[in-house]
């Protein structure tokens, strides 16, 4: 079993994406081996009121809810964002909550941000936020916006201990507060593997070793990426097959349920 | 079969962060790459001859470490024309390395490198330049002259009997860019190495430039290097062509002293 926890539909406005609905992302899947995969809205980050995105994404997958598991995407500064919050965990089936502070000009940590935290967590929603969304050196010229900085998911986590965070698309985690503190380290978090390497820097063996296997969750960032990058990971990744299996789905579930 | 066309190689003062060179021959084993095309570039400044000649020194130990599976380029500063004529013949007519590396100390197209390009064409090696279309502002301003796709433009017009190899095209910024400039200059190859995994990438690249003018290249980034590859939807006589075929065409035209 494979559930992705760093996948997307619909449309990005700086660059042309295929297998961006939801039957191109099944086939995508399909002919990758991966059995479910979280998804949330692009439409969404950059619709003001991103709740649009989250109806789209919702009547988008209506039939495919046994392998698409949807997170909801949306902006604690806008207008009506508890209703729709309830609206997508009730009424949609929404099992977590991606939040974007570097696309909607928010701190991740800041009161209005925490008690939307607080809100999604109180229902059973977990949170996902992704450090990076395109590699900066190829940005679009009105995409001025900077990777996340890990210490600001850090802050929201010292913020809300009870929450369950997944950090999509990270790296450098080594020298991280997650990896240093000793309270964090402890915390209910995962860290998805898209952009950590199994050989040469060595960086997913390294967070087994000091976090754990508990703490890591396979991702691919389709259909931004390809996928076979991290499922060639998961294959030459040198641990027992009860970690592996940690990684490629059982970590997410148990933070799912 | 797996020929890595960009990759590099620890030196006694240059280090790229795994520690001893045996790391990297484990990675290849475990990822299935044969061959590795190494250099250590000095990525800052305008290094002087006796640091170039130590890199240099430093790569054909590992040649000497790992016979058939590192091969070397010779890292030169056109600046130096002299000393880097008189390097490029130490280290490949001598030594046996397999083409020239050049970084970011001038671009492609600046008349100081043309003495290299003509001593390349002499020897029939290639030429692995550092390149990108840096679209982030800071990050472009951090490499002035690093050489786009415009610049192997210039280059493979004025000596169209050059193998040019423009770096990295998933790893130095707009992919898309570099792929449509280089359309109409056949001698100039790409790698396709670099952290930047995105999907479609190598579709467009064999689409728009044919899969002969592909090279496969991790730059240290193996899994992503390799997945991208596999995972692109080519044939596989076009999946063999760019994992090795072509790289090994280009190996084979090297005159013999």
């Amino acid at each position: 079993m494979i559930i992705d926890v760093n996948a997307y539909l619909g449309h990005w406005p700086f660059r042309q994406l295929r297998h961006n609905t939801a039957s191109g992302i099944l086939r995508l899947m399909d002919e990758n081996g991966i059995d479910k995969a979280i998804v949330s809205s692009i439409n969404a980050i950059f619709y003001k009121n991103c709740h649009a995105g989250n109806e789209e994404l919702a009547v988008e997958t209506k039939t495919h809810r046994d392998r698409l598991i949807t997170f909801a995407t949306l902006n604690p500064q806008y207008a009506g964002w508890e209703d729709d919050l309830k609206q997508c965990r009730e009424d949609f089936g929404m099992a977590g909550l991606r939040l974007f502070p570097h696309y909607h000009s928010y701190e991740l940590a800041s009161k209005t941000s925490l008690d939307m935290i607080h809100k999604a967590t109180d229902g059973g929603m977990v949170l996902a936020v992704p450090v990076c969304m395109v590699d900066r050196r190829q940005r679009h010229w009105l995409d001025n916006v900077s990777d996340l900085p890990i210490s600001d998911i850090e802050s929201a986590m010292r913020e809300c201990p009870e929450a369950g965070f997944i950090i999509l698309s990270g790296r450098g985690f080594q020298d991280s507060g997650l990896v240093r503190d000793e309270k964090l380290r402890s915390g209910n978090f995962l860290i998805e593997i898209s952009r950590l390497s199994v050989v040469l820097q060595e960086e997913i063996p390294r967070l087994i070793e000091v976090l754990g296997p508990s703490k890591l969750a396979f991702g691919t960032g389709i259909p931004f990426k390809y996928p076979m990058p991290a499922l060639l990971k998961m294959q030459v990744l040198d641990a027992p097959e009860q970690v592996k299996e940690k990684i490629r789905w059982e970590n997410v579930a148990r933070m799912l349920e | 079969m797996k020929i890595d066309c960009h990759m590099h190689v620890n030196g006694r003062k240059r280090s790229w962060g795994w520690g001893d060179n045996d790391k990297i021959i484990d990675a290849a084993d475990r990822l299935g790459i044969d061959k590795m095309c190494c250099s250590i570039p000095i990525t800052t400044g305008m290094p002087t001859p006796a640091e170039v000649r130590e890199c240099n020194d430093d790569v054909l130990e590992a040649m000497e470490r790992y016979p058939g599976r590192i091969l070397g380029y010779c890292f030169v500063n056109p600046g130096y024309q002299k000393e880097a004529i008189a390097e490029i013949e130490r280290c490949v007519i001598k030594h046996g390395m397999m083409g020239i590396k050049l970084y970011n100390q001038y671009k492609c197209s600046d008349p100081v490198v043309y003495p290299i390009a003509e001593k390349a064409m002499e020897l029939r090696i290639p030429i692995l330049e550092h390149a990108g279309y840096v679209t982030d502002p800071p990050q472009a301003a951090m490499q002035p002259n690093i050489s786009h796709a415009g610049d192997f433009v210039a280059l493979a017009a004025k000596y169209p009997e050059a193998m040019l190899i423009e770096a990295h095209i998933g790893g130095g910024g707009d992919w898309e860019w570099a792929i449509k400039s280089l359309r109409h200059s056949p001698s100039v190859y790409v790698d396709t190495s670099g952290s930047v995994i995105d999907e479609g990438m190598i579709e467009m690249a064999v689409r728009e430039l044919g899969a002969r003018r592909l090279l496969f290249g991790t730059d240290m980034t193996m899994e992503g290097g390799v997945g991208k590859i596999m995972g692109a939807k080519l044939t596989e006589a076009q999946r063999e062509s760019i994992f090795w075929e072509n790289m090994a065409a280009i190996l084979e035209k090297r005159v013999q002293l």
